[in-house]
């Protein structure tokens, strides 16, 4: 029974492990960048709802359909003034460009909200409490089901929209051959512009649900980017289907970890991770660098 | 490319991280050596405080600017504080130090809050030989923690501190659970971490020893983001009883997961997280009713012998200059206490002289009367810590307030109320 209710703990987290990872995925479908600033860009967008459900009385959900064209804009220009110009620099440039903007951010919002610990918990009410009992022991929170659609919507909204749509077929084109796109005509720069912005909306949905599990502060970023990279590696870098899955694995891998002992918790999440880049797919990651994106 | 790529970068990475690491040792070796050398005949007394003010703990470090004007005041002009931030890093914290003792050759260190920043400092100025007066990490942690044996009295000549130990919180527990009727069985979370591991070690078999049943389901990682194997546990044990070290975040999940899967203890004791309002405030209603310990309050009988600040008006005047009080107030002002005690005993260019003299120092700071010679060892004065719990806000400013249910470790302080159970 113990394990029965693990498992389904751990994919309610994978749920939450697979919204950070999204838009990391994207990232680096499409533009081949690790995004080292994604887990400080969920924060930065956390931060920004809490600012509207407190100053605004805002409900949470309100304050993010407000604060997600506001990211979305953020991650447009974070691609136009920034990720654009480092990516002319070489491999290189970009990580340490991701990896200067997290502590840029992490300090600014120290600045500005104080090193306080918030929560949207509170403002969420009984969303962030309540659950279904099933039994003495499987009970199923409101709030893990929240997470675990939103998952589902955004990753499979995005996998449609790649497939689908006319934009995604340019991003796509973009992945494979970006020079080779250019030739006809699909702008490399706009592509990545509009998957940045993507992806940093993705990353507020996930901070603003971090933030209702948990507490957060100006550097609560970088311990979620970890959870977030394992994801993607493990349901297979640039397959946006396959991070969810990523997300679901990690999840259980670390809830059952737990029942077996808490101290195996992290650490069993860490072995699924170093088995999967030790086999075939992991070796695949630094063959097939140009694989499309799913 | 990407294999270069991040082949270069954790290269980088390490070739950093190694550099950081060796800094320290490094400056150390140098600080021996200029240590001797100091130039006797400057006039200002220059003392460093290293505190986290940005970073995961950076909670710790926010009333310091309000302490560091109200210190720097009362000094005057021969007196130059240099204060640093840690930024909560222990590497962070052993550069700042050594920067502090060569480039800046202070004559006397003081550093505050969390073993990851206090004791690279302390070991730093121990190294160095520069005296250091360190507070609010759990001595073992302080003393032990930095290779002391169990059977060593003085360990240190140069670096010294005051603070609660285990002792302090196995009387406060053992004071404050009998308040609510319970089945006496504690279910513990604590965590994979030096605070952890030593709160395993020495307060378990104490609580033990006191007729408390222990249900301790391992120890978890920090950073965990999902508790349902413990919570089960403690339901399957029926334990009405609970008691955690976490890390903020941790404590929140936790919680919050806890509320969810129909975990309600009686009494929900925690340490290390729930010290300050804000860590409180940002759970909600299910924050309210929880029990801490308070190495502080503003209700505490003593006054600030070098600016002659009242707790109470240590208390207002930080409430006045904007936010609720904090007990970090409290520790951090009564380092300046004890700098400005020391500095008065002993000549301030005479390092050795001025360590000597911390080690039999008296004074009176906000958080009580400081006796050294007489604690636990002769580095340590052990300080009280008292139970408290979070209610409701009385003053429409704030959302909730801490009121003293325990005050065993020190009779002097008021109890405000009785610990209540908590309703959830």
């Amino acid at each position: 029974m113990n394990y029965a209710n693990a498992v389904l703990q751990g994919v309610f987290l994978g749920g939450l492990y697979a919204l950070f990872a999204c838009g990391l995925s994207l990232i680096f479908g499409v533009m081949r960048i690790i995004n080292l600033a994604h887990g400080d860009l969920a924060v930065l967008g956390a931060f920004l709802v809490w600012s509207l459900t407190t100053h605004l009385g805002a409900g949470p959900f309100v304050a993010l359909a407000a604060a997600l064209p506001v990211m979305l804009i953020v991650g447009y220009l974070l691609h136009r003034t920034i990720l654009a110009r480092s990516l002319r620099g070489g491999p290189l440039t970009p990580l340490l460009t991701t990896f200067g903007l997290a502590i840029v951010i992490q300090n600014a919002l120290l600045q500005v909200y104080s090193p306080d610990v918030r929560s949207l918990g509170g403002a969420a009410g009984d969303l962030a409490t309540g659950s279904w009992h099933l039994t003495e022991q499987i009970s199923i929170s409101y709030l893990g089901v929240l997470i675990l659609s939103a998952a589902v919507l955004v990753l499979g909204g995005l996998s449609v929209l790649l497939r689908r749509s006319a934009f995604g077929r340019e991003m796509r084109a973009t992945a494979q051959d970006a020079d080779t796109a250019a030739l006809v005509g699909v702008p490399a720069q706009s592509v990545y512009a509009k998957a940045t912005a993507i992806a940093v909306a993705t990353a507020t949905v996930a901070g603003v649900f971090l933030a209702m599990r948990s507490t957060f502060d100006p550097s609560s970023g970088p311990t979620q980017l970890i959870f977030a990279f394992e994801a993607v590696v493990i349901g297979g870098l640039g397959s946006l289907w396959g991070t969810l899955w990523g997300g679901m694995i990690l999840g259980v891998a670390q809830t059952i970890g737990a029942t077996i002992d808490p101290q195996y918790s992290i650490l069993a999440g860490h072995l699924v991770f170093l088995i999967v880049l030790a086999g075939p797919r992991g070796r695949s990651l630094f063959t097939h660098r140009r694989e499309a994106t799913a | 490319m990407d294999v270069s790529k991040t082949g270069t970068s954790r290269r980088d990475l390490l070739r950093g991280v190694s550099l950081a690491a060796a800094t320290p040792l490094l400056a150390a070796c140098g600080g021996l050596g200029s240590s001797k050398s100091t130039d006797t005949t400057r006039k200002t007394i220059k003392i460093g405080f290293v505190s986290p003010r940005t970073g995961a703990t950076a909670g710790f470090g926010e009333p310091d600017a309000y302490v560091l004007e109200l210190a720097r005041k009362a000094f005057g002009s021969d007196v130059q504080i240099l204060d640093r931030d840690s930024q909560s890093n222990p590497q962070r914290s052993a550069q700042v130090a050594n920067d502090l003792i060569n480039g800046d050759q202070v004559d006397l260190m003081l550093t505050t809050s969390t073993p990851e920043t206090v004791n690279p400092v302390s070991d730093a100025c121990e190294a160095a030989g520069v005296p250091c007066v360190s507070t609010v990490v759990p001595w073992e942690a302080w003393y032990f923690g930095r290779g002391a044996k169990p059977d060593d009295k003085q360990a240190y000549k140069f670096t010294y501190h005051f603070c609660f130990g285990v002792e302090q919180f196995h009387n406060m527990y053992t004071h404050e659970w009998p308040q609510v009727a319970t089945n006496k069985k504690v279910g513990v979370m604590w965590p994979n971490d030096s605070d952890g591991n030593a709160i395993r070690a020495a307060l378990g078999p104490l609580l033990k020893q006191s007729g408390y049943t222990i249900v301790d389901p391992g120890a978890y990682t920090d950073g965990t983001n999902d508790f349902s194997a413990q919570i089960a546990r403690f339901k399957a044990e029926k334990c009405e009883i609970f008691n955690t070290f976490p890390i903020p975040p941790d404590f929140a999940t936790f919680w919050r997961q806890a509320a969810q899967q129909g975990y309600r203890p009686k009494i929900c004791q925690v340490a290390k997280t729930g010290l300050f309002p804000s860590q409180v405030e940002a759970l909600g209603d299910i924050g309210v009713d929880i029990a801490g310990g308070a190495y502080w309050a503003p209700t505490y009988p003593y006054k600030s012998s070098l600016t002659g600040v009242t707790s109470q008006a240590l208390g207002d005047g930080y409430q006045a200059a904007g936010k609720q009080w904090n007990q970090q107030l409290g520790p951090s002002l009564a380092l300046f206490d004890v700098a400005a005690a020391a500095l008065k005993a002993a000549d301030p260019k005479d390092k050795q002289a001025l360590a000597k003299a911390i080690g039999s120092l008296d004074v009176e700071t906000p958080i009580g009367r400081l006796q050294w010679g007489k604690g636990p060892n002769a580095n340590v004065v052990a300080t009280p810590i008292l139970g408290g719990q979070w209610i409701k806000a009385t003053d429409s400013r704030y959302k909730v307030e801490f009121v003293l249910v325990e005050n065993s470790s020190d009779p002097n302080v008021p109890v405000a109320a009785k610990l209540r159970e908590y309703r959830g």
